[in-house]
């Protein structure tokens, strides 16, 4: 193994996903190569549509892309089989998501035990760190309802965060939040970056991107801008 | 334990849904319950009401053996006889320990507020065949004249050992008028004899005039083993006896209820069936309400056995919840259940109705109507449960 990917927590190599729609091929990737080390946190901008989700969908196994070459944390996804992909994902990868995903019958303590019941795995303890990681030491026991979007957002942190992932993907993780909850979700953000959590976020918000180590621009599925300072800055 | 816990939390979402949706399922389990119920206890009942005649062999005028066997069992008029000297040609067939003849008949009630006075002509033969006679106060027949009296009779009117007792009905030419004096007043026997008038055989010819007439002759025998051929000996001694044996009787009793039970069966396969539906129905909605939970839960780790069993088991409550709340239903209107069924067979003269309860608790028959509400989750689970293993992440994060 080389030094390069020794170090590289995601790297993708000329990576494709095309749908059809009828006789017509769309190109959701067309050749996207990005790699992501430990403790970098990487910023993916551009417009609806760009490949920005779809491309947090092939690096978190979600999806599997049509062709090229993905390796996350060594290991090449595009070959695992599916029952070995679910435990991929679920032991290595966070996610956390705009809408939060919280399912409002449990506790904030339930949400975040979840991925360990899949796991098959209990951690208490590991569970009340992390509740006290994201500031919730209050509100282990309510329910998603009785939380604000900022808070809302902290469980899902702390849920995508409880099997010790290398990798967190998050997809307009501050989209639905007020500038103060946002804030705190970013500071959060770079004290798990800190850690050595590699993190991807796809945005809009050029605000949040500008707050990132590299900003990545994607246009038709392709990468137009891979720099720290991205041309979209300058336009914005 | 945690998928139950977590189908539990799921099913309390939707408050109102569930517990139509278990009301259903209660519905059908209540009235498999109460069905099996009903024949364990009908066959129980009739059991104990054909042992504590004490006989192994009824023998009737010709006629339907079963209409008059629920005359003998339950009381009556039957206007059918035997001679009374027939008992002699009876007691002449070798193999039989006793044998008793009866005269049976009633004052009929002339309104609701009456009961039926039914009347039994019996004498010592009887007595030796009825071991779990017990005498609360007084005792047999001192004289003619004498009356002995059912706990519930006795209970009912109020009478006392030396108190008299009246009779009066017009019968065409004939006029049924009679004192009695009460000799003796039985224990409570758990059977129809607690509702019976006992007079000495003689006596009750004589007050009804049915000189020399008897309704029914019971016979035990001195081993069980050879009822079969004393049932061929007694019908060869007399042409116009029908002679069966209390075991047939048993059979066939047992046989017509469990005839009427297909179609009941029918009927409760149709509610089951209506209750499978609606748990499908209930789980495969909160499963297209719930799809993008679901396939959240994927991204974040759940197998689609994961999810499979999540679902699986919200069915499996709700079903067990709807079989713990039938058998419930069933016992609160088992009086009402009980009530109607044997109102309806009391107007087959050919089925005769147990006395006492028959629709109670039982294990087997709780572990017969749970097996059933588990297998209905089950079943109804299964589809949609494989329909929300199969929801895809992607078309989840596509829906967002």
């Amino acid at each position: 193994m080389s030094d390069h990917e020794q170090t590289s927590v995601l790297d993708a190599r000329d990576v494709w996903r095309t749908y059809r729609r009828g006789s017509e091929e769309i190109h959701a990737l067309a050749g996207m190569d990005l790699t992501v080390r430990a403790g970098e946190m990487v910023g993916i901008v551009g417009r609806s549509g760009s490949g920005k989700t779809t491309f947090l969908n092939q690096v978190g196994c979600l999806d599997r892309p049509t062709r090229g070459s993905l390796k996350v944390l060594g290991t090449e996804v595009t070959s695992l089989e599916e029952r070995a992909l679910v435990a991929f994902r679920r032991d290595r990868i966070g996610f956390i998501f705009q809408l939060f995903y919280l399912i409002p019958t449990l506790t904030v303590r339930e949400n975040i035990e979840l991925p360990l019941i899949f796991a098959r795995r209990k951690d208490r303890e590991r569970v009340a760190e992390l509740i006290a990681k994201v500031g919730l030491d209050e509100n282990g026991d309510a329910l998603p309802r009785q939380l604000n979007g900022g808070d809302m957002q902290r469980v899902a942190i702390a849920r995508a965060l409880v099997n010790q992932p290398k990798l967190l993907l998050a997809d307009e993780p501050t989209g639905r939040l007020e500038h103060r909850s946002r804030d705190a979700i970013m500071e959060i953000l770079r004290g798990l970056q800190r850690e050595g959590l590699a993190i991807v976020i796809a945005t809009h918000d050029l605000s949040l991107a500008r707050q990132t180590d590299r900003v990545i621009e994607l246009k038709d599925g392709r990468i137009v801008q891979n720099e720290r300072e991205s041309v979209v800055f300058r336009a914005a | 334990m945690v998928w139950f816990r977590l189908g539990l939390k799921n099913l309390l979402r939707r408050p109102v849904r569930t517990t139509l949706t278990v009301a259903g399922v209660a519905v059908a389990i209540a009235v498999l319950y109460s069905l099996l119920e009903f024949q364990k206890g009908y066959e129980k009942g009739l059991r104990e009401d054909l042992n504590a005649l004490g006989a192994h062999i009824m023998v009737v005028p010709k006629g339907c053996p079963y209409e008059a066997s629920t005359i003998v069992l339950h009381g009556g008029k039957w206007p059918r006889y035997l001679k009374a000297d027939y008992m002699e040609k009876v007691r002449a067939v070798p193999g039989i320990d006793e044998s008793a003849g009866i005269l049976m008949d009633a004052i009929i009630a002339k309104n609701a507020r009456e009961k039926n006075q039914i009347f039994l002509g019996v004498d010592e033969h009887f007595r030796r065949l009825r071991q779990n006679w017990r005498f609360r106060e007084g005792g047999w027949f001192p004289d003619a004249d004498s009356l002995i009296i059912g706990a519930n009779v006795a209970k009912e009117l109020g009478l006392k050992v030396g108190d008299r007792y009246h009779i009066q009905e017009p019968r065409g030419n004939f006029n049924v008028d009679a004192t009695f004096t009460v000799a003796g007043i039985l224990e409570p026997t758990a059977t129809q004899d607690d509702g019976f008038y006992f007079l000495p055989l003689a006596t009750v010819q004589k007050a009804f005039n049915l000189k020399d007439r008897i309704v029914v002759i019971l016979v035990k025998v001195k081993d069980v083993a050879n009822v079969t051929p004393v049932v061929e000996a007694l019908k060869k001694s007399e042409a116009n006896m029908n002679v069966f044996p209390l075991t047939e009787l048993l059979d066939t009793m047992g046989q017509l209820v469990k005839n009427t039970k297909v179609f009941v069966l029918a009927i409760v396969l149709v509610a089951v069936a209506i209750g499978t539906v609606g748990v499908l129905n209930t789980i495969l909605m909160a499963v297209f309400e719930r799809t993008r939970e679901i396939g959240m839960m994927k991204a974040f780790g759940a197998a689609a056995g994961d999810v499979f069993k999540l679902i699986w088991a919200e069915t499996i409550l709700m079903c067990t919840a709807g079989g713990v709340a039938g058998v419930g239903l069933a016992l609160v209107a088992s009086r009402g259940t009980e009530a109607f069924i044997k109102g309806v067979l009391a107007k087959t003269a050919l089925i005769s109705v147990p006395k006492g309860t028959l629709i109670g608790f039982s294990w087997p028959v709780f572990g017969t109507a749970m097996v059933l509400a588990l297998f209905l989750g089950l079943v109804a689970g299964a589809y949609p449960a494989w329909r929300a293993s199969t929801v895809s992440p992607i078309e989840a994060i596509r829906a967002e």
